[in-house]
């Protein structure tokens, strides 16, 4: 129980910084913070209710992330090296 | 579950990384308290009898993801890692009451969960304990390919996001020239050759 508790702290945290970061890659990295949380809480679910399964989706959360990372990391290079900037201040370009 | 020092440790550590994450100035700092973070969560799931999955985690994002991400921010910003002051003062305290309400409810929503009385072992979570439901059909293994296949789309994605004559080609007729970019000579060959 300890451990859901401390998953709901580390979501909460996460949450925290996605949403006063001003760099695309520290938002980024709180972003994973997040999905850190949630992996720990399937795990302790999976402890709890003593099915593999939880542990199965944790591994599917984690090929996902990957994915992720590597999509987001490419979108922010890419956005670098047309803008000089990754403040999320500066992309307003969709505000209209 | 019976609580003892460990385990209040760990817990400890894992909030205590995570304050860091969000809050230190350097990018590299952030980075490197976030592989301290997935270091502990991974010794935490070994004790959750998820032998595997800490494994997982330690080689997929203690090894390979916060590697990507201090390639990127030593790429983009050798100069200044340091970021320097966030988002502006009037948006903290907002920030602050949102994640901690979210903290609220989260903790609210979990402790109410009444698992069964005497749960099955879970055979230590190791490989021979997931393979035979990550691999057969009528469990994970349809799931798996999609997730395979995700994999690969994701690599060409990324790929094809940060090819440099792709970005070439979008400046071509740009409203204003791109600042950045200098153009290279194999550029001026591309260019000619076409």
């Amino acid at each position: 129980m300890i451990w859901l508790i401390t998953s709901a702290l580390l979501f909460a945290t996460g949450a925290y910084g996605a949403l006063t970061r001003r760099t695309a890659i520290l938002v980024f990295l709180s972003i994973e913070l997040m999905l850190n949380a949630a992996n720990l809480s399937l795990i302790s679910f999976a402890k709890l209710t003593g099915s593999l399964d939880a542990q199965v989706v944790t591994l599917f959360v984690i090929a996902i992330a990957a994915a992720e990372v590597a999509v987001g990391l490419g979108l922010i290079v890419a956005i670098f090296r047309r803008r000089e900037t990754t403040s999320v201040d500066d992309l307003r370009g969709l505000r209209g | 579950m019976a609580v003892n020092f460990w385990d209040i440790l760990a817990a400890v550590l894992l909030v205590g990384t995570g304050i860091m994450v969000v809050r230190l100035q350097n990018a590299v700092h952030a980075a490197i308290a976030l592989i301290a973070n997935f270091l502990v969560i991974a010794a935490v799931y070994v004790g959750l009898e998820a032998r595997f999955v800490a494994m997982t985690q330690i080689i997929v994002y203690g090894g390979a993801i916060v590697v990507l991400f201090l390639f990127v921010i030593m790429l983009l910003s050798a100069a200044k890692a340091n970021v320097g002051e966030d988002l502006l003062p009037g948006l903290q305290i907002p920030a602050l009451i949102s994640a901690l309400g979210l903290a609220g409810v989260l903790i609210y929503a979990l402790t109410r969960f009444q698992g069964p009385a005497n749960p099955p072992a879970l055979n230590g979570g190791l490989a021979q304990a997931l393979g035979p439901l990550l691999y057969s059909p009528e469990r994970w293994m349809y799931a798996l390919l999609v997730v395979g296949f995700l994999l690969l789309v994701a690599t060409v994605a990324a790929v094809v996001l940060v090819e440099p004559e792709r970005l070439t080609r979008a400046t071509e007729h740009p409203a204003h020239p791109a600042k950045g970019g200098e153009p290279s000579p194999k550029d001026e060959k591309e260019v000619v050759r076409r």
